[in-house]
């Protein structure tokens, strides 16, 4: 047992080739953080008895009442092995698929990594996923089979079945291992072969074709794992022992005589021992003898096993001794026959030793990074590495050389942040001077940094301070003090001038206390934000000024804007994604610990204190520009659960906002996001990693109670031609129409009497005061047409603006020809898109875009006398004169109004089309020029409106504006006199301005006819769907269709991945069904399909959200009430009862079926 | 005189009555509770479902039907069905508990779903969720009342909030083009009604955009109309100054 002291450890780093970078790896619970305890407990830092069940290196609460880890995490250890010391740096990662982020950050910082199985459970879905993570990222694996003890003691397996199980298992790894490897060869030669292809093309004729799809020719033998290569360990980290082949090989060479290098060999595999021969002998099953494995290593186990469980004494005595092993009489009269075990297994075959030699044999050390990991490394994207600047090329050999001297460039790789209170970090601790190993003047400058007390009240502390030493000394006189251990690394102290200076010192440090108390209290709500880092070459000091390169920073671009050989202390210009920094605080990460670091040298995994502000997520750090960001990590587990937040209470807004932010910075997986709803949108892995992100939230981050919820589903509105069949697919107009119940009282309630609608849709209202007239028609536009009236928004956007410059009669700002020329492309298609005679000449009649002036609706002119369109901007007329002018703008504003907000949900339009047909406003012409020859004054106006226009005009229900109309025609009509009065000032009005409330009312009334003109043609609603992609192994293919029809989703295509047994399918799915959709489709195939969801356009749904049965056939086929679910009347109720609105539902259902009882009863 | 025994006796559970006045008489129709609000809005067509028994009635709870000529004095027929129809539609009844509930939660929704599309958060610019909003009417323990309409309830909710959280009602982005004569002296008296002035620009004409709150919309319309005569005018830019899109944390 070795006890590694932080100074050892410094030592040992600057050995590089005694460094291990390792992590371990697995499938959840199969015993990763518990394998990590054993490790842990071999350097003392742990108990060796409380191994496996402390789980040191779960230091969250959540994750040891949970029992999975949720956050990788750092530990250095010390090994010898022989003569030599090896340093090795553990990174512990969880096993749950939401923290795969988790294992991407961790896996990235190494150069090997252990892969855990369970026994039992054999390989599972994580596990063929870390496999494939460290096969991506070029690290080295070994394997551990681990929870030997459950197949003897759980499943009561003999040796024999034991052999063959392990076996399997052995297979299964290799074959996952293997699968990968084709995979990656098939993919080479693919890429190989479209280089090619130019080439062969050129000289056709006696082609051969080639076979071998190259798999022959590749070396593969190196990947698997196998005993006999020392790669495998079969261990119990629960009972503290593990084995490789190697030390059994070496013990029987000499008991039988056969040479270890065949023993070693021979161990695993289909061999027999032929005892009478002494012979190894092949094929062990033809013949029904034991192999030798079984024969030599698992038999020994199973009776030590049996002997303890069944206690007995003289049994066990006898194989302790045989093994020469001391159990202590505490363990051996244990109640728990466990503890017993344990204590001789961990003598015997200790776990750590079996693991940890493994590890320094087998792993690569940072020396040995491979050039092709380099390369990837150092290409992002798909720029090749050749394609790098030669300078960045360069920068290959120090990573290769990975050397810690003065000149190699420093290079470092910060992979995650992670959150520590600042409570935890070793200069806030005011036990830090008696650790020896922390330099006094660090603890002073950070004292002096942050300290809050003024020199006057320093001064005074120092005095009083100065006073109680007196006494102190006083009393002790000649004895040495023994206060001064305290600052026993400060030189000064030795000598007798060296007392008054060391009391002197003492007195600092004393004030240090206080100060850093106060300095405790502050930091107390605080976190601060650690780097988890490694140094891939050169070495890394504290207060260095280095450069930081975000994950877009690009060296080629950056190089020749900086003068060469540029460092980070110089001042520079700025180039993007590139800031300096100075590296606060460099940590030994110790598990939850931190300790004190003055430097690191290269091949190191550090936490570096002081970035949060320069480093998002994850970041490479270097002192060469030429240095190119590290490839992004590869991320098994995209985010895919979103969830909306809200403070508990409304006022805690704004730390709910920061604690987002931080929560952001804190995970490498998590996405945070404000929509335009105003909604706080988290989106996070799984709900495992949900609930965790929430419970940071709460505890850490914002510190508030929040509330969370479904986000908010948006939907568009949408018409549709009207439909040939009906729901039972007989054709229209044949069917004999059943009288619906009161059918005919609800159409009359949808459109009010003074508008008149034609058999074809078109709509004519009037003004309130019936001065003008408005004919308006809505079509349903073609699907291409709104899609390209999508995509072009902004242009759209840029046209508004410039038309609108150009109708000001203002010096027009300029656009530029290369816009002019979009937009005409832009109208071309338009054109393209919008043929027939249906619409003709429709692009030149276009009058505006909406909603917002940029939204994928238009608004046709069809009337006579009209001449302006939206593409002004085109051939550059200026403004013309026409009697509209004056009110254009509200007819455009009622026509945004309504593409705002349409009748079904109050949701924005989509894909409409309004055709203005007629626009009478002769009267109200006629009336201006009357008025004007009159000069009379013009008195206010009280023309009666709703309390202000606007908030008449932002919202109205159908049932209130039919009202307001009412109202209206209630006050023209019932007094004629007073409306004739009124009819003058409104005259007057009109004179004096146009955009009075006359056109207040025009916009009310455009809005209106627009919003009629909708509901005479059918109305669909319109989804938001989600693209799927999931990768399903063959068994799950049927439950993942399941669960994606269960959901109303809809399979576009699937094919099998070549090499591999996976399949990709890709499907529909609507935002609206989503919610809960990984978690579901994770549990109903144990965890083997993994979706993906990515927003990718908006679909009619396809039934009528007002359809009720009509025909005898629907009738039959429906029932009366069509009791049936309407997929889009469920969607449109849902949002008009969020909004408030009518919903058309039956408080309860059926009369008779009411509770009766009387409250007196 | 029927004696009155338990055997023809039909007792009715789950009864709302309604009542109408006609002709200086008063009549009743039994029907089932919970029911009479959805017939008049008319999501429920089955008018069995709504009427426990086709018979006017002059006391539901005694049992007393109306006499024939009664009616046709009052209502001008005998037929039953459409007299209950009448009455159904213009009688006045007792709310029952779950109308009232339902009715009452609408308009909660309605009102938090005003203020939320007429508010942002002032600090970000952004529009708070309704359910924040609604979370935040209970807090201060806003209580809805029938009588008043939404809008009116909203704007009082609007400004009991502003008291509690950093709510502000969404600017309304104006452009004002005013002679040059009057220009400055109507600016000084719009100043006040003004929130931020975003750009001036003095040419022939003077140009402001601005930002107001929509409250005083009226006053600003009238004040140009009257001072400058019709020559000036306003424009409105955006009804709701709110930041748009998405945003990611970064």
């Amino acid at each position: 047992m070795v006890l590694a002291s932080v100074g050892k450890t410094v030592q040992l780093q600057k050995k590089t080739e005694n460094i291990r970078n390792i992590c371990i790896l697995a499938h959840v619970d199969h015993g990763k953080t518990t394998l990590a305890d054993c490790l842990i407990s071999s350097n003392g830092i742990i108990s060796s008895r409380l191994a496996g069940k402390l789980r040191y290196l779960d230091s969250r609460a959540d994750e040891q009442i949970r029992g999975i880890t949720m956050k990788s995490s750092a530990i250095s250890l010390h090994f010898e092995k022989g003569d030599q010391e090896y340093l090795i740096n553990l990174i512990d990662s969880p096993g749950h698929v939401d923290f795969s982020s988790e294992v991407s950050t961790a896996v990235r910082l190494c150069d090997g990594c252990i892969i855990v199985v369970d026994a039992v459970e054999g390989v599972c879905p994580q596990t063929q996923a870390v496999l494939r993570q460290a096969w991506l990222e070029n690290i080295r694996p070994v394997l551990v089979i681990n929870k030997i003890d459950r197949l003897i003691v759980e499943l009561k397996f003999s040796p024999q079945e034991a052999y063959s199980h392990l076996k399997n298992i052995l297979e299964q790894v290799n074959a996952v291992t293997g699968a990968l490897f084709t995979s990656k060869v098939l993919e080479e030669r693919a890429e190989k072969e479209t280089g090619t292809q130019i080439i062969s093309d050129s000289v056709p004729g006696d082609q051969v074709y080639d076979w071998s799809a190259g798999l022959e020719d590749t070396d593969d033998s190196h990947l698997y794992f196998s005993p006999d290569q020392g790669n495998v360990v079969f261990a119990s980290a629960i009972d503290g022992w593990g084995f490789g082949i190697e030390p059994f090989a070496k013990l029987y060479s000499q008991k039988i005589g056969i040479k270890p290098a065949v023993l070693l060999k021979t161990l695993w595999g289909d061999y027999y021992l032929n005892t009478k021969a002494k012979k190894i002998m092949k094929g062990d099953q033809s013949k029904g003898k034991k192999p030798l494995f079984v024969q030599l290593v698992l038999d020994n186990i199973w009776s030590l096993y049996e002997a303890v469980m069944k206690r007995d004494k003289d049994k066990i005595d006898k194989i302790i001794t045989s093994l020469e092993l001391k159990i202590g009489a505490r363990e051996a009269r244990h109640v728990d026959p466990r503890v017993h075990l344990n204590a001789i297994c961990s003598q015997w075959l200790p776990i750590s030793e079996a693991v940890l030699s493994m590890v320094c044999n087998k792993l690569p050390s940072p020396l040995d990074i491979t050039a092709e990991r380099v390369e990837k490394l150092m290409s992002v994207g798909a720029r090749t590495f050749d394609s790098l600047p030669p300078e960045t090329q360069d920068l290959k050999n120090a990573f290769m050389k990975c050397s810690s001297e003065e000149t190699a460039p420093v290079i470092v790789f910060v992979s995650k942040m992670f959150a520590v209170d600042s409570k935890a970090l070793p200069h806030n601790k005011p036990s830090l001077h008696r650790q020896g190993q922390l330099p006094e003047y660090c603890t002073w400058k950070h004292s002096l940094k942050r300290r809050p007390l003024t020199q006057e009240e320093i001064a005074q502390r120092r005095e009083l301070a100065r006073q109680r030493h007196a006494e102190k000394l006083a009393a002790i006189q000649s004895q040495e003090l023994p206060e001064k251990a305290l600052c026993g690394n400060a030189p000064e102290t030795t000598g007798k001038t060296g007392e008054t200076k060391g009391d002197e010192q003492q007195l600092t440090s004393q004030i240090e206390v206080m100060t850093l108390k106060t300095v405790k209290q502050e930091a107390d709500n605080k976190e601060s934000f650690i780097a988890f880092a490694r140094v891939f070459s050169g070495v890394v000091r504290k207060g260095q000024k280095i450069f930081v390169l975000g994950p877009k920073y690009d060296p080629s671009e950056s190089l020749h804007k900086l003068p060469l050989g540029c460092s980070a202390e110089a001042d520079l210009p700025s180039v993007p994604y590139m800031a300096c920094c100075i590296l606060e605080n460099l940590y030994l990460l110790m598990g939850r610990e931190l300790k004190d670091l003055e430097e690191v040298p290269s091949g190191n995994v550090l936490g570096i204190g002081g970035l949060h502000e320069f480093v998002l997520k994850s970041a490479t750090l270097s002192t060469s520009p030429a240095c190119p960001p590290f490839t992004p990590l590869n991320f098994e587990a995209t985010p895919i659960v979103r969830v909306a937040i809200e403070p508990k209470h409304p006022s805690e807004m704004p730390q709910l906002v920061r604690g987002m932010k931080l929560l952001n910075q804190a995970d490498p997986c998590v996405q945070v996001l404000i929509q335009e709803t105003g909604e706080h949108v988290l989106v996070t892995a799984g709900e495992v990693h949900l609930q965790r992100c929430l419970d940071d939230l709460k505890e850490r981050f914002a510190k508030i109670q929040i509330s969370v919820s479904e986000p908010i589903i948006p939907f568009r509105e949408t018409i549709t031609r009207p439909p040939k069949v009906d729901m039972v697919n007989e054709e229209i107009g044949k069917q004999q129409k059943v009288a619906v119940i009161h059918q005919t009282k609800e159409d009359q309630n949808k459109i009010p009497e003074g508008v008149q609608v034609d058999s074809d849709g078109l709509i004519t209202i009037s003004t309130p005061n019936k001065y003008a007239t408005l004919s308006v028609r809505a079509m349903p536009l073609p699907e291409e047409a709104t899609r390209l009236l999508e995509e072009n928004s902004d242009l759209i956007r840029t046209m508004d603006q410039f038309n609108a410059s150009l109708n000001e009669d203002k010096k027009t700002h300029e656009i530029n020809q290369k816009t002019l020329d979009k937009i005409q492309e832009f109208k071309q298609k338009m054109e393209q898109n919008l043929q027939g005679r249906k619409w003709r000449n429709a692009v030149d009649q276009i009058w505006s875009f909406g909603p917002r002036k940029c939204g994928p609706n238009i608004l046709l002119h069809r009337f006579e006398g009209y001449k302006k369109s939206v593409w002004q901007c085109l051939d550059k007329t200026t403004k013309e004169v026409s009697k509209y002018r004056d009110f254009d703008n509200s007819i455009v504003s009622g026509f945004q109004l309504a593409t705002l907000s349409g009748p079904m949900c109050e949701e924005p339009l989509m894909g409409v089309c309004f055709i203005v047909e007629k626009w009478d406003i002769s009267k109200v012409e006629e009336i201006m020029s009357t008025k004007r020859q009159q000069s009379e004054e013009c008195d206010a106006t009280e023309w009666k409106q709703d309390e202000d226009e606007a908030t008449c005009l932002s919202r109205s229900h159908i049932t209130e504006c039919s009202s307001e109309d009412k109202e209206f025609k209630g006050s023209s009509q019932g007094s004629p006199k007073s409306s004739e009065k009124s009819s003058k000032r409104k005259g007057e009005a009109l004179l004096a301005d146009c955009y009075g409330p006359f056109s207040g009312q025009l916009i009310a009334t455009m809005k209106e006819a627009c919003r009629y003109a909708l509901q005479a043609k059918p109305q669909r609603l319109m989804a938001a769907m989600y693209t799927c992609e999931i990768m399903a192994t063959a068994e799950v293919l049927g439950r993942v269709y399941a669960v994606l029809s269960k959901r109303e989703g809809r399979v576009l295509q699937e094919e099998m991945k070549e090499g591999t047994d996976v399949f990709i399918i890709k499907a529909v799915l609507p935002v609206a069904e989503s919610f809960g959709f990984a978690d579901e489709i994770r549990k109903r195939t144990s965890g083997l399909a993994s979706p993906q969801l990515v927003f990718s356009h908006w679909e009619i749904i396809p039934s009528d959200p007002f359809w009720v049965p009509t025909t005898e056939e629907e009738y039959l086929h429906f029932g009366e009430k069509a009791d049936s679910e309407n997929q889009a009347r469920k969607y449109m109720n849902a949002v008009r009862k969020r909004k408030g609105l009518y919903v058309d539902e039956k408080i309860v259902e059926h009369a008779e079926k009411q509770r009766t009882l009387s409250r007196n009863k | 005189m029927s004696i009155f025994t338990p055997t023809n006796q039909i007792r009715l559970t789950n009864v709302a009555v309604v009542r109408a006045r006609r002709a200086g008489k008063r009549f009743e129709i039994a029907c089932y509770r919970n029911k009479v609000m959805g017939w008049r809005s008319g999501s429920e067509k089955d008018i069995e479902e709504v009427l426990q028994t086709h018979t006017v009635f002059v006391n539901v709870s005694k049992g007393q039907v109306a006499k024939k000529e009664d009616l046709v004095k009052a209502f001008g027929t005998d037929d039953q069905t459409e007299i209950c129809k009448t009455i159904l539609s213009k009688g006045e009844l007792q709310v029952s508990d779950k109308e009232r509930h339902t009715q009452l939660e609408q308009m909660f929704r309605d009102i938090a779903t005003i203020v939320a599309e007429k508010c942002v958060n002032p600090e970000t610019k952004r529009p708070y969720t309704v359910i924040l909003i609604e979370r935040a009417m209970k807090d201060i323990h806003y209580s809805v009342k029938p009588s008043k309409s939404t809008k009116q309830q909203a704007l009082e909710v609007i400004r009991q909030l502003k008291e509690n959280m950093k709510i502000e009602r969404a600017h309304m982005r104006l452009r004002l083009v005013l002679p040059q004569k009057e220009g400055k002296k109507l600016k000084e008296k719009l100043k006040p009604l003004i929130k931020v002035v975003e750009s001036e620009d003095f040419h022939d004409q003077f140009e402001i955009v601005c930002l107001i709150d929509p409250g005083c919309f009226r006053e600003i319309d009238e004040l140009i109309r009257c001072e400058t005569k019709g020559k000036g005018t306003l424009e409105v830019v955006s009804l709701k100054d709110v930041e748009e899109g998405d945003e990611k944390f970064e």
